[in-house]
């Protein structure tokens, strides 16, 4: 259980001449939550950004240093950035399903990477995702009704099926639950837990709780330092640093 | 002591009802302004209708005189039962003649000239195409209705005052007496202008129409279209979704908004410098029309074409990457179908800009008096506006009516493309809301 799928190695990340990242080494462990906690602004969505280079995007973004996944270096100006992103799929902050069908929505990952050659196939893999998003008995009757019309936690649900639909190896969580209410976080949450038999995950939350209930590792960042990590357990019991202590009982952040 | 600090708590008491007053007061004031404001500017665009509609509608309808023609063989210079080549050969000045001067007793050549003058300078066509539209009509006599002259319909329409002195007069005494003649006898015929429609332009009010400028519009527009569509699109796509921002990106963008607010007639000089003296394409064309068209509407569809992009939330953009979609894939599968309404309600009202664009296309020549009408875009041609300008400026009273009536169509072709536009755009939009 304690492989090492992610591994990053002095990462920085500058934004124009702002750095946002200091020399972050954390290592992720296969099949297994990491949750990322931290006052805002301090660099975990920055974090989870660079494992699959969502970076990019961003013109005036620099990163250096080392990100592996399986040994592989991803920075390298080799790898294809669209394969990676195939292996490691992401979920935002806010639901946001293609204003499409809640069919589209998720056949249009395996479509584009040449999976799913017919139609039956597609339709094998959009019942998959779903179900394994535990979104199937709520949608099975109206997959042709866009998916923009679903409540706020079946539209994160859609999109983390969208995720899984091409089968990658890790899933990103950038604060998956920050917009849902407490009935909807908890299925996620739930699902979270069923997922990670399969995927390693990498969830950013501002909630203590959460990040105690979901995860097996827990990184606290502070200011884009990597202040503390380890077993959720010890960081929330009996966290080494003084400053991480001081986050998670609430006296900063 | 205390009576002081009660008046200092009244007077506090005092402003606060006095500041709530001012403020509801505030928002009355700007409430009745509002309100002052659009009625004002409804009170003007109904003076503006109002004042086509009145001059415009009775263009309409033409004024035609009821006539008997009898086609005579021996006067068209034809045999009985003649082919219909042969009656387009054949001669109708003297059958027309003889049918005019037979509808009024006259007694001299001057009389008779008056007389004629009643009629339209096309009635010797008119005669002929009855004929040839139905051959069997050679050897017999049928009554026809000849269009009147622009004159004898602006007097017939009540638009020409008869009670001025015969010197001041464009109609005679004798003409009058004529047409008086005429409606006491029920020959004066009023039905819809189908010459308006149908016809291109000429000097003669009672016959011209807007049937060049209409077609010359729209081949220009459509030659605009077919230009500026494609590479506005693909010239917004391109510097909102895949150019770097730099200093140069930019100043590209600044440059597009300056060029929307170029008045148009630089590029009318433009064209004039570059279409025609330089690449020498043919003068007052639709096509210099369109490319001059195109090349002012550009930035003027650029602009909105842009904004819809911008508006396409950046998660979706995001969304379409992370499950590993190319740029281009997330761009083109994602964005722009996204953008698409908004895009296609700025091309429209774009053309309808360049449709209701003048200045440009008086420089490239399509002021010019054209007769035919256009059958393909590199006929010399005129244009709805320049048609309305040409006409606004014509002496004749019946120019004044085509001219009103002109503004009309124009007016219903702008309203028609701006509803599609916002027809389009809600059309689309609503669908995933």
């Amino acid at each position: 259980m304690s492989d090492i799928k992610i591994k990053s190695k002095n990462l920085n990340v500058y934004y124009g001449n702002k750095q946002a990242l200091f020399d972050v080494n954390l290592d992720l462990n296969e099949k297994e939550v990491t949750a990322l906690i931290g006052p805002s602004g301090c660099g975990k969505s920055t974090f989870i950004r660079c494992i699959n280079r969502m970076n990019d995007v961003i013109d005036i973004c620099k990163v250096t240093g080392n990100i592996e996944i399986d040994g592989i270096e991803i920075n390298s100006k080799e790898l294809d950035v669209v394969s990676l992103r195939e292996r490691v799929g992401m979920v935002f902050q806010k639901p946001n399903p293609f204003p499409k069908s809640i069919y589209d929505n998720i056949s249009y990952g395996p479509k584009i990477h040449g999976k799913g050659e017919s139609k039956n196939e597609l339709d094998e893999i959009v019942e998959n995702s779903l179900r394994k998003a535990a979104l199937w008995e709520e949608v099975k009757d109206r997959l042709n009704e866009p998916g923009t019309g679903l409540s706020g936690g079946q539209q994160q649900r859609l999109c983390i099926a969208r995720a899984i639909s091409v089968n990658p190896e890790v899933i990103l969580m950038d604060e998956p639950c920050s917009a849902l209410d407490p009935i909807a976080t908890a299925k996620i949450e739930e699902l979270i837990d069923e997922l990670k038999k399969t995927y390693t995950i990498v969830i950013v939350t501002h909630s203590m709780a959460q990040a105690v209930r979901v995860s097996q590792k827990t990184g606290f960042f502070h200011l884009g330092k990597l202040i503390e990590v380890g077993k959720t357990e010890k960081i929330f019991k009996n966290p080494d640093n003084k400053m991480t202590q001081d986050y998670i009982t609430g006296r900063f952040g | 002591m205390w009576l002081k600090e009660l008046l200092k708590n009244i007077e506090k008491n005092m402003t606060k009802e006095k500041r709530l007053k001012k403020r509801h007061n505030a928002e009355k004031r700007f409430r009745f302004y509002g309100l002052a404001s659009i009625f004002l500017a409804l009170l003007f665009v109904l003076i503006l209708v109002q004042n086509i509609f009145s001059k415009g509608s009775s263009a309409f309808m033409k004024t035609a005189i009821n006539v008997e023609v009898f086609y005579d063989p021996e006067l068209l210079g034809v045999k009985n039962g003649a082919t219909k080549d042969e009656i387009l050969e054949a001669d109708f000045f003297d059958i027309t003649i003889e049918t005019l001067l037979k509808t009024f007793p006259t007694n001299n050549l001057d009389e008779e000239n008056q007389l004629i003058d009643l009629f339209t300078t096309d009635a010797e066509l008119e005669i002929k195409n009855a004929l040839i539209n139905n051959s069997n009509l050679l050897g017999k006599t049928v009554s026809l209705e000849i269009t009147s002259s622009d004159d004898i319909d602006q007097l017939h329409k009540g638009n020409y005052p008869r009670d001025l002195p015969e010197e001041r007069r464009r109609i005679s005494n004798f003409q009058l007496s004529i047409y008086d003649n005429f409606l006491e006898n029920k020959k004066i015929i009023k039905n819809f202008n189908n010459y308006f429609f149908k016809n291109g332009d000429s000097r003669d009010p009672e016959i011209a129409g807007i049937g060049g400028a209409l077609v010359g519009s729209f081949y220009s527009i459509l030659i605009c279209l077919l230009l500026s569509f494609p590479i506005a699109v693909l010239a917004s796509i391109y510097l909102e979704e895949f150019a770097p921002k730099n200093k140069i990106t930019d100043f590209i963008e600044i440059n597009i908004n300056n060029l929307a607010a170029v008045p148009s007639i630089v590029y009318g000089l433009l064209a004039l410098q570059i279409l025609l003296a330089t690449i020498q394409l043919p003068r007052s064309t639709p096509l210099v029309a369109g490319i001059t068209l195109a090349l002012m509407t550009l930035p003027r569809i650029i602009i909105p074409c842009r904004a819809s992009l911008k508006a396409v939330p950046p998660s979706i953009r995001e969304g379409a990457l992370a499950v590993g979609a190319s740029k281009f894939q997330s761009v083109f599968h994602h964005v722009v179908p996204l953008a698409l309404p908004g895009t296609l309600s700025g091309t429209i009202i774009g053309l309808a800009q360049a449709l209701g664009e003048t200045a440009p296309l008086i420089l490239i020549g399509m002021v010019a008096f054209v007769v035919d009408i256009p059958s393909t875009p590199i006929d010399p041609s005129s244009s709805l506006p320049v048609q309305v300008y040409l006409w606004s400026e014509s002496a004749e009273r019946g120019f004044v009516e085509k001219t009103s009536a002109t503004i009309m169509m124009l007016l219903s072709f702008l309203i028609v493309m701006n509803f599609l536009a916002v027809y389009l755009r809600q059309k689309f939009e609503k669908r995933w809301n």
